[in-house]
């Protein structure tokens, strides 16, 4: 052990000396933002506008090998003491050492790098108004814990990049059955650290192509003495896949996810919820350039796409616990996305939301501008 | 003194790699024990590569803006003006790095100055590396465009 740490610690401080001259210090901004409109179908439920997002992202580097990242947010354009609606977050906030292609150390709060929105989350990047509903209630995007990691590329040309974390876990105390693990990210203040928990990803890249693998475990008791005071007491474990391909004017995408609530039993016991012990679903997209026909030549995009969610927050429920059918969702969503550059969007789209209990269902006219830069 | 500033700002704008990185894409382009001669054309330094007084081709290093590192790369052409293979010398980003990737530079092989380089069109994309590989596409064909048009007038020869 104390060997490794030695060639460690030469080989850390060979490559801070290493460092070519002239490495500059400069301060990058950027930013995304959307806006949307959205009209549900049914008795008192008027159109509603909404900044939905408002981020600055801020970045700093310090010389060849450390650089700071960071974004900002302002959710729903506003937020005033005792008024409902509106957040104010830091979203991610990081350090990066680069000591290779192969290597990055990252320190902060990092984003778990689960599914394909989580980490990549720019409106221009996605079709329709908002993202998924499966990125929002199975996979809890944007999800952002506190901890420390590596990423990289794996050398040879292989096309595989990897990263790995290890972060503070989620708390049991704010699961719930309609949105999962959702309420049990602790995003940052003050996140206790009882239940260290792993995370990670592997993905593999062609031109056209990405296919990813994700993975979370770690417990969720917050070492509440009913659930354990274990570090790994009442662990939950997410694994997830998706993939991207692009072909000629057409773009298709998929992400599906597993995630195992061990004790939701106990879980639902202790805080009087239903949580369910099984939460699972996914979806695909499809999509085609529809100026690839109309006007061939054009460097603009207009999207016509159809998304198709299933999933369910109680896939599986504890003994004791019945099953809400109503939670058992499938999204259905169709529009269009207009790209008068890869980076700005305007998108308006039309979503059937129904579930297995025939509850609540209803449709949902969106409309939204989008941009990243 | 206006020359000396842009010099300097240029400079500093321009990370510059390794030489030894240089070294290693002009031979993986233009094969071992090839000469290498820098010609000077403006502010610009092209790399004219020859073996046994003929003409292989030139290169030119360049640098782009990714997210918020510059991505620094190598565009070699042959004597036809068409390209021959592009080249990420030295990527600092944490994502998109996809780019580097001979999959992705392979798609630029064979292309002249003339050829429209769009992404989504000629060029494919990658998921999660959009704005490397929107970077690298502009600078490869502000490059070739630069490369081609030196050569034409005979700045380069």
């Amino acid at each position: 052990m104390r060997r490794v740490l030695r060639w460690g610690l030469c080989w850390a401080l060979a490559a801070g000396l290493s460092r070519t001259a002239g490495a500059q210090e400069r301060t990058t901004l950027g930013g995304y933002g959307e806006l949307h409109y959205t009209n549900p179908t049914g008795p008192n439920t008027p159109g509603v506008v909404n900044l939905a997002r408002f981020v600055a992202y801020l970045a700093h580097t310090f010389d060849d090998r450390l650089t700071f990242r960071s974004e900002l947010e302002v959710e729903d354009a506003k937020v005033e003491g005792g008024q409902p609606g509106g957040e104010v977050s830091v979203e991610q906030a990081y350090l990066d050492y680069r000591l290779a292609d192969w290597l990055t150390l990252r320190t902060g709060l990092v984003l778990p790098p689960v599914g394909i929105i989580n980490e990549t989350h720019e409106p221009p990047t996605f079709n329709g108004v908002d993202r998924p509903g499966f990125d929002n209630d199975v996979i809890p995007t944007t999800w952002r814990e506190i901890g420390v990691g590596a990423v990289g590329t794996i050398p040879g040309g292989t096309g595989l990049a990897y990263r790995v974390y290890l972060v503070n876990g989620l708390r049991a105390d704010g699961f719930s059955a309609s949105e999962g693990i959702r309420e049990g990210r602790q995003e940052g203040p003050l996140a206790s650290f009882a239940n260290p928990s792993f995370t990670g990803r592997l993905e593999w890249a062609r031109p056209g192509w990405k296919v990813g693998g994700s993975f979370w475990y770690g417990g969720t008791a917050n070492a509440d003495s009913v659930l354990g005071t274990g570090s790994f007491a009442a662990p939950i474990t997410l694994v997830s896949a998706d993939v991207r391909y692009d072909v000629g004017g057409a773009s298709f995408r998929g992400e599906v996810a597993n995630i195992n609530v061990s004790d939701a039993g106990a879980i639902d016991a202790r805080y009087g919820t239903t949580v369910g012990s099984r939460i699972a679903g996914g979806y695909i997209e499809g999509a085609y350039d529809l100026l690839r026909v109309l006007v061939p030549g054009a460097a603009q995009k207009l999207n016509a796409f159809v998304r198709h969610e299933r999933y369910d927050t109680q896939a599986s429920v504890p003994t004791g616990v019945t099953r809400d059918r109503s939670l058992a969702r499938r999204l259905t969503t169709f529009g269009l996305t207009y790209k008068p550059t890869w980076n700005t969007a305007f998108k308006g789209d039309y979503q059937i939301v129904r579930n297995a209990a025939g509850v609540g269902e209803h449709e949902v006219l969106s409309l939204g501008v989008g941009y990243q830069f | 003194m206006t020359i000396v500033l842009t010099a300097l700002l240029l400079a500093a704008q321009n990370p510059a790699p390794p030489a030894a990185k240089v070294a290693a894409s002009i031979a993986r382009v233009f094969g071992s024990g090839t000469r290498v001669d820098t010609l000077q054309v403006d502010s610009a330094a092209v790399l004219r590569v020859s073996r046994a007084d003929s003409l292989l081709g030139f290169a030119q290093v360049g640098n782009v803006l990714g997210k918020d590192q510059p991505i620094t790369f190598l565009v070699a052409i042959d004597p036809g003006d068409r390209l021959k293979d592009v080249d990420i010398l030295v990527y600092r980003e944490p994502y998109g790095g996809e780019v580097a990737y001979e999959p992705w530079r392979r798609q630029f092989r064979g292309k002249t100055a003339g050829d429209s380089l769009r992404v989504g069109r000629e060029i494919r994309s990658i998921s999660g590396a959009t704005i490397s590989v929107h970077a690298v596409t502009l600078g490869v064909r502000r490059l070739l465009a630069d490369l081609t048009a030196w050569h034409q007038r005979g700045a380069i020869r």
